[in-house]
């Protein structure tokens, strides 16, 4: 027993969804626990912040949102040989990140007050025992050191227990570094990529087979996500939405999306197509390119005032 | 303050790039609140761009390339045309405001106006003031 690698996970601004992943490991589970143990898990077991154990890999879900995962994160670093940012919210913020679009202040009114689902006839908003919201949602590197990061909303069961098999023996572990396209089966039309229209899935109905889904006039994303998933959702005809992140050669998902898009919009008619036409029929641009990155992009949140 | 500004300036190899020379070459003058970086082609800006020259503090960005079928490449400057339409989208919706990108075609032999743009930029991102990203992110610490 005393051999075995002290694994610890930890849940901070996420949804425990990963956790899940974790639970869903299935026999690769067995393998896991002849190298490793679970010391420390929320989720898992009965654990007491001041009775933190060694550990040897702390796997870590979920972004910075509130001062309390802040302190958690810093306080668990400590302890922590090897820190994992463990899945799509701990490495680019993920859909939290989408707060970033408004202020604390809008955020805090709508959630205790203003949603449909709450009675709070005096609009008290609590302030005491609660954490307080820090002014953005980060990715779990900006607050602290993190040594490898698994993306994935949650990352694939198969993935992530075969980089932690990995680790345990002692090997390296290598994000690809190509994008969904090179792994997605769905064929590129051959006169080359082009796209004359930008539809909903619903407006389009069921996509022809074995077609790229952006000739066919849907936005995937695939072009700038990560191959770390091995394009599941094309491969049954639902658009990437990008929830793996880029690669690590991408700065910012969204504008190298919006580059991929607007360059294959209309592209052998590139002298007479009306260039309003593409962003006309766009209308999320935030939403559709950075479902999942926004609170790692280069502009990680709104600004207010208008930009003045 | 407003004195302080800067624009970073990406212009084309063969024709904004050209005009920058002219207007040089003629002695135009024109405010130094611009930064030029040069590229092949307007076609290879990518957003990514924009947004890392606001994210590193510029407070306007100016896009120059080739007018519409004088192209070095034949057709860089329509692709830059469609995606810059997103991109002003795309800072309008992050509250970084419509006004602060700029998207122009300045052909080699046009030093006046790439001189007289210049002078329209900067006018206009004084009047702004400075990005208020850089404010904000500091402010964060």
């Amino acid at each position: 027993m005393a051999d075995k690698a002290k694994v610890g996970t930890m849940w901070l601004g996420g949804c425990s969804g990963c956790h899940l992943s974790i639970a869903d490991f299935h026999e690769s589970l067995l393998d896991v626990l002849e190298l490793a143990q679970f010391e420390f898990s929320p989720v898992l077991c009965d654990t007491k912040y001041d009775e933190v154990p060694e550990l040897d890999v702390l796997i870590v879900e979920g972004g910075i949102r509130n001062e309390e995962n802040r302190e958690l994160a810093e306080m668990l670093r400590e302890k922590a040989g090897l820190v994992i940012a463990y899945g799509t919210c701990a490495a680019y913020g993920g859909i939290p990140g989408l707060g970033n679009l408004h202020t604390v202040e809008e955020l805090t009114t709508e959630g205790y007050i203003n949603s449909c689902s709450t009675v709070n006839p005096e609009g008290i908003i609590p302030n005491e025992d609660v954490p307080t919201l820090e002014s953005r949602v980060r990715p779990l590197g900006e607050a602290i050191q993190v040594d490898l990061l698994i993306p994935g909303c949650p990352p694939k069961s198969d993935v992530v227990a075969e980089a932690i098999l990995t680790l345990l023996n002692g090997g390296t572990i290598e994000l690809p570094t190509t994008n969904l396209c090179e792994v997605c089966p769905r064929e590129k039309p051959p006169a080359g990529l082009a796209m004359d229209f930008i539809k909903r899935q619903f407006e389009v109905g069921k996509p022809e087979d074995d077609l790229c889904l952006i000739a066919q006039g849907l936005v995937c994303m695939g072009p700038a996500t990560v191959s770390l998933c091995g394009a599941q959702c094309p491969s049954i005809a639902i658009p990437c939405r990008g929830c793996y992140g880029p690669t690590a050669k991408v700065n910012d998902a969204g504008a190298k999306m919006i580059s991929a898009i607007a360059s294959d919009y209309g592209i052998n008619e590139d002298k007479t197509v009306d260039p309003e036409q593409v962003a006309d029929q766009l209308d999320d641009i935030v939403g559709t390119f950075y479902t999942y990155t926004l609170p790692a992009a280069l502009v990680p949140a709104k600004m207010q005032k208008g930009g003045k | 303050m407003s004195e302080d500004i800067k624009i970073v300036m990406f212009c084309c190899n063969w024709c904004s790039y050209g005009g920058a020379d002219t207007a040089g070459t003629a002695r135009m003058q024109y405010p130094p609140n611009i930064r030029v970086i040069r590229v092949m082609c307007s076609g290879r800006i990518d957003p990514q761009f924009i947004l890392k020259a606001f994210r590193d503090g510029a407070d306007g960005v100016f896009v120059a390339g080739c007018h519409m079928g004088d192209c070095h490449y034949d057709a860089g400057n329509y692709k830059l045309d469609r995606r810059m339409r997103l991109v002003y989208k795309l800072v309008e919706d992050m509250g970084i405001g419509r006004e602060r990108v700029h998207h122009d075609w300045i052909s080699a032999s046009e030093g006046e106006k790439f001189a007289s743009s210049v002078k329209m930029m900067v006018n206009r991102i004084k009047d702004l003031g400075p990005s208020p990203l850089k404010a904000q992110l500091d402010a964060e610490g």
